[in-house]
């Protein structure tokens, strides 16, 4: 199922840094909402307008949680190479070690989205893939 | 957390379990158990190899994997390197160039100044082109030669700046054919750019000093100009980083239970002499040296902004490179460890090397009087300008603070500024700051950081450093 911003996440406090946390009724629904949630603060709130469409493969990581860091590092690596924030987001598979996700990207746009948050990258730290009562739950710490 | 107290300004986290050495925190008072940065330094004690000690600056705050504000030195042979122990960006650190400029001349065209700075040296999220996109040839250059490369085209304050920095600005070791790509990419237009966060280019007035014959020897004079830049490698560092943490984390188990019983995956390391333990070490020394590069092409772009703004030659402004400090970085030095010189991998992640007076590792012109540590503090308040200490040399292998440390989550600032103007707060207070965005204003205001002074108190008062002068901002640029 394709998913497109705004979608409900949650900012998580962490002293010099940030997180996001998504939940779905499905794995690949809180995926997908992760991947937007970073899109969300990318583009500091700004509304996004998708013109290109891609397949996004993040590979590795011995289970869902180091999965999804490896997806969004390639979302973050798009954007910081080519000034692209996700728009809308399908997750056609997903498993342990692999995830492959189709992306609609928008341009960022410094005035519209001059609030957005200068990621650096998309860590390890208190990544969590959990079920939750109602589906399930992801989380990750990004470095700003 | 058990603390144990050691002196007044020194705590200890004693050895338990997996930890390899003991704990141990300089702070004022004692630190809050339930602090998750102490986790961390006890997280650090079990990396294979560390020496003495976990160590904790007092600036010390939650990172991931390492606390920030965090030292680690590690044995040669049996000590491990760790992307962690570093972070994300690569040598980040700060410079402070010293100007014979009168403050009263700048704080007249204070908005002059700040404007041309600003229109000079891109900020923010993808800031790029401040100098012509780097080709696959130049960026070996960089990536070999660090700030000799920005100093070889030009980009200086005065023909000593190289001598002024730790290390010349250039690690040695550095291997280009190590940085991929994708790093490569994410550095290829970013060279001279700020960035944002905490990353900022102020200038600021000497409004203090302590000690009149280090600040002399410093070329610091009360009243005087100087310009202070904080920025790092940029997205080529966070790469190098990202793609070693990528690399290591599966492989931890087959370098031995040491390795697979780390507490955190962000501590992901491995042996020194390991293929990819050589493979990140040359990398990020590769990285460092894009840092240097950076902060010297900022250097060079800054005192041509000054110069304009004020209608200034250069050689009435009188700029010169004070020193450069890196505050994320490893490297291999000598250290004298229970009597015995040995040659450790010092990890310092949020911290500043600040070796004291005679160390022949400190530039000539300085080394009768110690190291110049320099240590930030919010664009509302102050900085600092230390000098490394002989105790420091003894008790945290030649390292200081780096900054005033966060009190306040970024999330939690922002709420706190609802319904504040923070650019007109600054200016109440005479501080010109142009960023772009107001939400950067709010996250990096003065409210979130410590007292850098509460942290400087606490290094002088335990010795590792001694206060030479109080750097004030008049015109701050923020990403």
């Amino acid at each position: 199922m394709r998913y497109e911003l705004p979608q409900p996440y949650q900012e998580l406090s962490h002293t010099a840094d940030t997180g996001i946390a998504a939940e779905g009724a499905t794995r690949e629904e809180a995926l997908a909402r992760l991947v937007l949630a970073l899109g969300a603060l990318l583009a500091g709130g700004g509304s996004v307008t998708p013109d290109v469409e891609e397949t996004v493969v993040g590979a590795g990581g011995a289970d869902l949680a180091q999965t999804a860091v490896a997806a969004l590092r390639e979302v973050l690596f798009r954007f910081a190479t080519r000034q692209v924030v996700p728009g809308a987001c399908e997750v056609l598979s997903l498993s342990p070690g692999r995830a492959e996700l189709r992306i609609a990207f928008g341009r960022f746009d410094p005035a519209r989205h001059r609030e957005g948050a200068d990621v650096k990258a998309v860590t390890y730290h208190r990544a969590r893939f959990e079920p939750v009562p109602g589906g399930w739950r992801a989380q990750v710490i990004l470095d700003v | 957390m058990k603390l144990r107290r050691i002196h007044d300004w020194l705590w200890e986290i004693p050895r338990e379990g997996g930890m390899k050495v003991p704990g141990r925190v300089y702070s004022d008072g004692p630190p809050a158990p339930d602090d998750p940065a102490l986790a961390q330094v006890a997280n650090v004690a079990h990396l294979p190899g560390i020496v003495k000690w976990s160590l904790a600056m007092p600036d010390i705050h939650w990172g991931y994997g390492f606390p920030i504000g965090g030292v680690a030195a590690v044995d040669l042979e049996r000590g491990a390197i760790s992307p962690g122990g570093v972070g994300y960006d690569i040598n980040c650190g700060v410079r402070v160039i010293s100007t014979r400029l009168e403050a009263e001349r700048v704080l007249e065209r204070r908005h002059e100044v700040t404007a041309e700075l600003y229109r000079t040296i891109p900020t923010g999220v993808g800031a790029s082109a401040a100098i012509p996109r780097l080709s696959p040839r130049e960026m070996d250059e960089v990536l070999s030669r660090g700030a000799r490369w920005g100093a070889s085209r030009g980009y200086a304050a005065a023909s000593d700046d190289l001598d002024h920095c730790e290390e010349g600005g250039c690690l040695a070791g550095a291997d280009p054919s190590l940085v991929s790509e994708r790093a490569r990419q994410r550095g290829a237009d970013q060279l001279g750019t700020l960035g944002s966060g905490n990353h900022f280019l102020e200038v600021d007035r000497v409004a203090e000093v302590y000690d009149e014959a280090v600040a002399a020897a410093y070329g610091l004079r009360p009243g005087e100009v100087a310009i202070q830049i904080h920025s790092g490698s940029r997205g080529l560092g966070y790469q190098v980083c990202d793609e070693a943490l990528a690399d290591l984390t599966p492989q931890m188990a087959r370098y031995g239970p040491d390795y697979a019983a780390l507490p955190d995956p962000q501590l992901a390391c491995a042996p020194i002499e390991s293929p990819a333990g050589r493979r990140y070490l040359g990398a990020m020394q590769a990285a460092a040296n894009f840092a240097w590069a950076n902060r010297q092409v900022m250097t060079g772009l800054a005192v041509q902004a000054l110069c304009r703004s004020l209608a200034a030659p250069e050689g009435d402004v009188g700029a010169r490179l004070l020193y450069d400090v890196c505050h994320n970085v490893a490297k291999f030095e000598e250290h004298v460890v229970d009597g015995q010189p040995r040659r450790l991998l010092v990890h310092r992640k949020g911290a500043t090397r600040a070796f004291g007076p005679g160390d022949p590792r400190v530039p000539a012109a300085y080394r009768a009087v110690g190291q110049p540590v320099l240590i930030p503090g919010d664009m509302g308040r102050y900085s600092y300008v230390l000098a490394g200490t002989a105790a420091a040399m003894e008790e945290t292998f030649g390292s200081s603070c780096h900054g005033a440390g966060r009190l306040l989550s970024r999330h939690q600032a922002m709420k706190l500024a609802r319904g504040r103007s923070i650019h007109r707060e600054l200016l109440d207070r005479g501080i010109e700051v142009i960023s772009r965005g107001k939400k950067t204003l709010a996250e990096e205001m003065s409210d979130a950081y410590k007292d850098v002074a509460r942290v400087v108190g606490v290094v002088a008062s335990a010795g590792l450093s001694r206060r030479v002068a109080r750097l004030e901002p008049m015109g701050v640029i923020k990403g």
